[in-house]
């Protein structure tokens, strides 16, 4: 059979969606009897949670510190939010003494600034490791004192959140620096002495609970030090947080660097440049683009880890919410406050979920419009 | 251009008795070529004859076990230094059957980062220069795109200005169009030609014939990891001295 075209097909517009957004939802919520049924008994429920919800954390909710708690210990009412700001400053900056509390305040605000800044692209030069070393250098003068007039508060009175910021920060941060090398390591060809090191390490690392890690910092560690060489519990349980995610994130970068294609590396080696080049311009951000996801998630899981240290008698955010609910005038309030505490987390961990997600879209050229 | 104190015809490339094994595979057997400056040779021969591995062996990328091979005045083999390799490459451009561009940088930034990592220009003067590259493979309208926005030939033509931004004294090909659509294989291969007519020194390995004999001076048929046959391309197409080489003319006519 032969079949040769007789006229031209020209161009058309394309046929409108064929699925209306009615249609869409009843395919998704109404399609059959069951599904129905499903979405009708979830609705209700959804709906009698939110109502609850409403009616104890807004409508009957106590908002004034005026005559509180009293206010909050009548029949009736609903969520104590006052014990919220009359607990603020205890939970934000935990036993820090009191008439300083500022200082804390702006040594966590200026951290929280250089976050902003450094997730920026157009910032990532030269200067912002400076402007870190300045920022970090500020905190510690900040929240220690000594000079310049301030007084002098030792780190174990530190507490609340500037603790569990710089214990993530200098966590990650040091955790990741260290990851790198790990993984570059470990991705290497061939076998050698600092392989089997890195691998001995790795794997070590993730076989131990971080809680084993905390302890072994915070109270082995001092037995071995030499008298008189005292490092601060704080900078201990830091470095050991460091060392525990460094082995997590190795594993990820690892992963990153096993998708870069393998002529990528031919390439570069091919126009003459460094292996350090190579590496650094070449294959690192090719993988760390395609782990990003993996990373993040690491960050969100440890920034959420920080709230162990609290059994090693880090005064952190948590540590610092378990005290404002233990007072006894405030008894029976923990729910307002580990919700406010849980709220924290949630912005800072779900600030770094969306700040993934755009630096993702941003760098994949695939995506990029 | 550059290293013009080097005259025409002196030697550039001395590959001596090359053997190569991977595992107990023999995949390079003896191969002895040279190749003079401003010369360009064609290698061709069927799949897995070992035309690719040699072309790597030329500037550092794959190693071989016994044999001496010269390039641009240095010797590589098994005690070549980390430093030495990085100067041969400097001084050989290599094109990829699969582009191998740098995703992550715009097409102008795959042509500068060597030329100013390597120190041998400032970023300014690399940014002129990559822009007279990619003119001339007709790319600069599309300096500022990342590789992913390029057509396949588009990609092989930028990763031939980004081998051209180091100033190489030779210039190696590795099938450059066997990953390309039979329409665009032609934009690439008259980049070539246009190359080759500039005087490049080029080592290409090709199943084109008809590019080959074009640009060749001389072919190079190779079969199982052994040079056969090293011939002009007028002998080498009108009559074939080796048994297999008449074969495998053959067989592309055939398909």
């Amino acid at each position: 059979m032969r079949y040769v075209a007789s006229a031209r097909i020209e161009a058309a517009a394309p046929p409108r969606s064929s699925v209306s957004r009615i249609e869409r939802i009843r395919a998704l919520f109404f399609s059959s009897p069951a599904s129905t049924l499903a979405t009708v008994l979830l609705a209700l429920a959804c709906a009698t949670l939110a109502a609850q919800l409403f009616t104890w954390g807004i409508r009957d909710a106590v908002f004034s510190t005026a005559r509180a708690p009293q206010t909050c210990r009548v029949a009736g009412v609903g969520a104590c939010w006052a014990v919220i700001g009359e607990k603020l400053r205890l939970i934000l900056f935990g036993t820090y003494p009191y008439a300083e509390q500022w200082r804390p305040a702006v040594a966590m605000l200026s951290l929280l600034a250089m976050y902003v800044v450094s997730a920026q692209p157009r910032f990532w030069n030269r200067r912002l490791p400076l402007a870190w070393a300045v920022t970090l250098a500020a905190f510690a003068l900040l929240m220690f004192g000594g000079v310049l007039g301030l007084s002098y508060v030792p780190d174990d009175r530190w507490g609340g959140l500037p603790v569990t910021l710089i214990l993530a920060t200098l966590g990650l941060v040091a955790g990741f620096a260290l990851a790198i090398p790990l993984a570059l390591v470990r991705h290497s060809p061939g076998g050698g002495i600092a392989k089997a090191l890195v691998v001995a390490y790795i794997e070590l690392a993730r076989s131990v609970p971080l809680l084993a890690v905390l302890f072994l910092a915070s109270v082995m560690i001092p037995l071995f030090l030499p008298q008189g060489m005292d490092v601060s519990k704080l900078l201990r349980v830091i470095i050991a947080f460091a060392l525990f995610t460094a082995a997590y994130l190795a594993e990820v970068v690892r992963s990153g660097l096993m998708a870069v294609p393998v002529g990528q590396r031919q390439a570069a080696a091919a126009l003459g440049l460094s292996p350090f080049v190579v590496t650094t311009r070449i294959v690192l951000p090719q993988a760390l683009t395609a782990v990003l996801p993996a990373l993040v998630n690491v960050f969100i899981a440890f920034f959420k880890a920080t709230s162990i240290v609290v059994v090693v008698g880090i005064f952190d955010l948590m540590t610092a919410a378990k005290r404002a609910a233990a007072d006894a005038q405030w008894e029976g309030f923990g729910t307002e406050i580990y919700l406010f505490v849980a709220a924290v987390y949630f912005v800072f961990c779900y600030a770094m979920s969306w700040y993934s997600a755009r630096l993702q879209a941003a760098r994949d050229p695939a995506r990029r419009a | 251009m550059s290293e013009a104190t080097v005259e025409r015809g002196a030697e550039i490339l001395r590959v001596d008795r090359l053997n190569k094994w991977y595992g107990s595979y023999h995949a390079l057997r003896d191969v002895t070529l040279t190749v003079a400056v401003g010369e360009r040779v064609v290698i061709c021969g069927p799949s897995g004859s070992g035309k690719s591995s040699l072309i790597r062996c030329i500037n550092g990328i794959e190693g071989f076990d016994t044999g001496t091979l010269e390039a641009c005045g240095t010797s590589l083999g098994r005690s070549a230094t980390a430093a030495q390799l990085m100067t041969v490459r400097r001084r050989i451009g290599m094109v990829f059957q699969e582009f191998n561009l740098f995703p992550h940088l715009s097409v102008l930034e795959n042509c500068t980062l060597a030329p100013v990592a390597t120190g041998l220009l400032r970023p300014p003067e690399a940014e002129v220069m990559a822009l007279q590259l990619l003119e001339r493979v007709r790319l600069v309208d599309q300096a500022r795109k990342y590789p992913s926005e390029l057509s396949g030939g588009q990609q092989q033509r930028a990763a031939i200005a980004r081998a051209l931004c180091m100033k190489p004294r030779l210039m190696l090909f590795d099938e450059p169009t066997s990953a390309l659509d039979p329409e665009t294989v032609k934009e690439v291969l008259d980049t070539i030609v246009q190359l080759a007519e500039e005087g490049m020194t080029m080592v290409c390995v090709s199943h084109e014939m008809g590019f080959a004999r074009q640009v060749a001076d001389r072919i190079v048929f190779m079969d199982e990891g052994q040079v056969l046959e090293i011939a002009s391309p007028q002998e080498f197409f009108a009559a074939p001295a080796h048994d297999r080489s008449t074969a495998f003319l053959g067989s592309l006519l055939r398909s």
